[in-house]
């Protein structure tokens, strides 16, 4: 089994990554957007960590210099009802 | 697959309330985690994937990485690791993201 998974939620592989890198990818926000990793249940919080070691190593930076994607509220899944207040 | 004799925390009760998972009765303990009775009765697949329909199960335990969500009364994507256990809860397998229609 040569395929690794990296982002678990939306069945991301670490080839589908590189290949997007390769094609010209080279931020956090542009390789979200181009494989979806990252997009799925969690939101990241499964694969961002090894994305972002991913693009660094690819583009020859520190990982600590990757600005990581955009976060988007709510952190946790919720359904869109616990956010609407009741009418008497 | 019980911590029946832990070495510090005091002797656990026996499951005392039941759980349907598939339609299939399976004994829980009040209080614990959905995905600790599954893993109990030795269920380990709590979901497949939507591209591959892979089988996913517990990975990280503590609600963050959403790979046991599953079909629980009707509401699909409950993190059964996180969520507790109620009596005659209605537990299903899901596939890919769910949905509310086919829940019972």
């Amino acid at each position: 089994m040569d395929e690794v998974f990296v982002c678990r939620c939306e069945e991301v592989t670490q080839e589908e990554l590189q290949k997007a890198i390769a094609d010209g990818a080279v931020t956090m926000n542009e390789l979200k957007r181009w494989t979806r990793a990252g997009m799925g249940l969690c939101q990241g919080k499964g694969c961002s960590r090894l994305v972002m070691n991913i693009l660094a190593k690819s583009t020859g930076q520190s990982p600590a210099d990757v600005k990581p994607a955009h976060y988007r509220n709510p952190v946790r899944p919720m359904p869109i009802n616990s956010m609407i207040k009741e009418e008497e | 697959m019980r911590v029946v004799n832990h070495p510090f925390l005091p002797a656990i009760d026996e499951p005392d309330i039941t759980i349907y998972v598939d339609g299939k009765p399976i004994p829980a303990k009040s209080g614990e985690p959905i995905a600790a009775a599954l893993l109990a009765a030795g269920i380990r697949v709590c979901r497949k994937t939507a591209k591959k329909g892979r089988p996913r199960g517990i990975f990280c335990g503590i609600g963050r990485c959403t790979d046991c969500v599953m079909t629980v009364d009707g509401v699909p994507n409950v993190r059964t690791c996180v969520t507790p256990v109620k009596p005659n809860m209605m537990v299903e397998t899901q596939n890919g993201l769910g949905s509310w229609v086919d829940a019972k």
